[in-house]
């Protein structure tokens, strides 16, 4: 394993076995990934198609039935590596009866951050991820959108070189799940390196510099974005003020030159981008007012 | 050991954040309380002696069942919820885990035991206050002293089980002999009681006469006396401390009166008492084993946790609570189950065995043995009960606790290894 190499599975599988002992289900079929260190990747697949499965095996929560993975160099046993990465699960699982504050304190002095350097943390993350108002409210009271909020606070609390991400942006709102893309955007300018898994193709596609696709607990596809959408031989041109004539014109030359057109529209915005608009436009608008 | 602390305070907090130990508490204080309001039959003693049982029996109940609850559920409850599952992957060795789990535990039932501690002792003082104003009783932890050697002689002594048994009419006699009989509080003299089984030839007598005859060795002293006995209201006798004059040792030999009535002996049926001690002192030591148990419990039941879910592991801590109070029985229950079996007796039962022997091996290898090995295996509860001893007013010897927590020790060191490799080896999903 390479210096570059974040993590590496070979041959990773793991079957699931019944009470008596017997082969249930094999949620996870020889995998084999490399992620490179700094690079965004993202693990996609349908509802049991083995991308949880992975995880936990990566963070040696479960034990492989066949074959290894190696994180940030060392075998999923070692505890010492887990200095080094983050996680955030599915559900944001944490003691209801703590709030924002006591949380990320608990994390942190597992972590056996300093005090001083623990609150600094604390400070800055719950900004970070907005809870500013409700960093004193026990988890309990907390939306769905909240947890996974402070849970993203928490996976970074001991500023990892390695955050691994279940399902980030599910229960955010549009806000939040652009926040959430920001941070790990922001993680990579850092050198960090992701691992998330998400149901939100749109999500992924976002951010991700490659992706891997499981099915049944198989690696279907892996590569860059790029590589797995581009189509070479049909082009994309997005023109803005052009008249109708013109349009007709450019159509003209393109078959003249025995290029087929294959629709002719007018752009339109995502909804995400339309909310993030609006939510634009009234923050500014009650600045204005004040 | 700094993460050990960190998730045994976390595991305090989330028992008083939830409320769990203050319901425990609460219960428990009731139950303590109610005790003043029981009536009694009889001189003010055995208010004493009620207000004291209920106390040490609450505090062993509500700490047991909290003990078992709390950290049975912890771990199950914490994989249920997927908190461990964030938890593991921080750098967080597993054993730590359990360890501070189990710490955070011993937290909780300090906290419990120093509340209901507290509340029962000021209850039994306060009992013991308004009983002496009207010139009753006092607290008491007397000084109990066993016999280094016993022995039954006689052409009629026959033994059964743990019991021998002793015809009267010069039939067979028993020979107790004590020594180190010490002590500075000597004002209230030697009490020596006596608690036999009876049994008589005359079906409708209950009650027995038998002599007893105390003889200091040194001195050559002599007392006799004749006393009626009877199976449920021991014997006693007084002696003055100035009995003892020229050495510390006592005999005492103790015979039926009649022919056709048998006196049944074993170990603890003869108890010597000289002076008082300190029923503070007592009272803490109480605690101190009662503690044990408890610690015991929560090893138990933090072993079960790793591997068992959570309904199964509370059934399986009450299970060995049950049974670890009735090892003797399941003792008994195997040396029956064998005496039926080896014809022993000619019972009635054995002659219908001997024709059926495949009853006979279920008996022995379904019942008999697994019984046998379970009431080795599991732990002997009995070994922590203190309420025995604050019913008789008798102080516990320092002994008895260090062995009741070597005993709590002696579990935690087996069980604890086992629970480690167990937790390791978990998938937490």
């Amino acid at each position: 394993m390479d210096n570059d190499t974040t993590i590496k599975t070979e041959n990773l599988s793991k079957a699931y076995r019944s009470f008596w002992g017997r082969k249930k289900i094999l949620a996870l079929d020889k995998l084999n990934i490399d992620i490179k260190k700094g690079e965004i990747f993202g693990l996609l697949g349908p509802n049991g198609s083995g991308k949880t499965t992975t995880l936990k095996l990566l963070l040696g929560l479960i034990f492989p039935t066949e074959g290894r993975a190696l994180v940030l160099g060392k075998t999923t046993n070692d505890v010492d590596v887990k200095n080094r990465i983050g996680f955030l699960p599915e559900e944001s699982c944490f003691y209801r009866f703590l709030n924002a504050d006591e949380i990320l304190d608990f994390y942190g002095q597992l972590f056996k951050i300093s005090r001083k350097e623990r609150k600094a943390r604390i400070d800055r993350l719950i900004e970070q991820v907005g809870l500013g108002l409700a960093r004193k409210r026990p988890l309990r009271q907390y939306s769905k959108g909240m947890l996974r909020r402070i849970g993203i606070a928490q996976a970074l609390i001991n500023d990892p070189d390695l955050i691994i991400l279940d399902e980030p942006t599910s229960g955010l709102d549009p806000i939040g799940t652009r926040e959430t893309k920001d941070i790990i955007l922001a993680l990579k300018e850092r050198r960090k390196t992701v691992l998330l898994c998400s149901h939100l193709l749109s999500d992924v596609q976002d951010i991700c510099d490659r992706v891997a696709i499981l099915d049944k607990g198989k690696l279907q596809i892996s590569g860059t974005i790029d590589e797995l959408l581009s189509s070479k031989d049909v082009v994309e041109v997005l023109i803005r003020n052009l008249s109708d004539e013109a349009i007709s014109e450019v159509e003209t030359f393109i078959k003249e030159r025995h290029g087929e057109v294959i629709s002719v529209k007018n752009s339109s915005d995502t909804l995400e981008g339309l909310f993030l608009k609006i939510y634009a436009a009234n923050i500014n608008n009650s600045k204005t007012d004040v | 050991m700094q993460q050990i602390l960190i998730i045994a305070k976390q595991t305090f907090k989330e028992a008083v954040r939830n409320k769990i130990l203050f319901v425990f508490i609460i219960l428990g204080l009731i139950t303590i309380c109610c005790s003043v309001f029981m009536p009694v039959v009889g001189d003010g003693r055995e208010k004493i002696r009620i207000v004291e049982s209920m106390c040490f029996r609450s505090i062993t109940f509500f700490g047991t069942l909290a003990a078992i609850l709390l950290s049975a559920s912890s771990i199950p409850t914490d994989i249920e919820n997927r908190v461990l599952c964030t938890i593991t992957t921080k750098p967080v060795q597993r054993t730590n885990i359990v360890f501070g789990k189990i710490i955070g535990f011993i937290y909780i039932i300090g906290v419990l035991l120093i509340i209901m501690g507290g509340a029962g002792y000021a209850l039994i003082k306060f009992t013991a206050s308004k009983q002496s104003a009207q010139g009753n009783s006092k607290l008491l932890a007397r000084e109990k002293f066993d016999p280094y050697t016993s022995q039954v002689t006689g052409e009629s002594v026959r033994k059964i089980g743990n019991v021998s048994w002793v015809e009267g009419g010069g039939k067979g006699t028993s020979v107790w002999k004590f020594k180190g009989l010490h002590s500075k509080d000597r004002k209230d003299g030697l009490e020596i009681e006596i608690d036999f089984l009876v049994e008589s030839k005359k079906r409708s007598t209950r009650k027995i006469p038998i002599n007893i005859k105390a003889v200091n060795p040194y001195t050559a002293k002599v007392l006799t006396e004749s006393i009626e006995v009877s199976r449920n209201k021991p014997g006693l006798l007084k002696l003055g401390s100035e009995f003892l004059e020229g050495g510390e040792e006592l005999t005492i030999v103790v015979s039926p009166e009649n022919p056709g009535d048998f006196i049944g002996i074993s170990s603890n049926s003869i108890r010597v008492f000289f002076g008082n001690k300190s029923f503070e002192y007592n009272f803490l030591k109480g605690l101190t084993i009662i503690s044990s148990q408890f610690l015991l419990m929560v090893i138990i039941a933090v072993l079960g946790s790793t591997f068992l879910s959570l309904p199964v592991n509370i059934l399986f801590c009450l299970f060995i609570f049950f049974c670890g109070n009735i090892t003797d029985f399941m003792r008994d229950l195997s040396t029956v189950i064998n005496v039926f079996e080896t014809h022993e007796h000619g019972h009635g039962i054995s002659t219908v065995l001997k024709k059926t022997n495949v009853f006979v091996v279920f008996l022995d290898y379904v019942i008999r043995k697994p019984l046998f090995l379970l009431s080795y295996i599991l732990p002997d509860l009995k070994n922590f009960s203190v309420g025995k001893y604050f019913v008789d007013g008798i102080n516990i010897p320092y002994k008895t606790v260090f062995m009741s927590f070597g005993y709590a020790v002696l579990y935690a060191v087996f069980c604890l290894p086992i629970s480690f490799v167990v937790f390791r080896r978990r998938e937490i999903a």
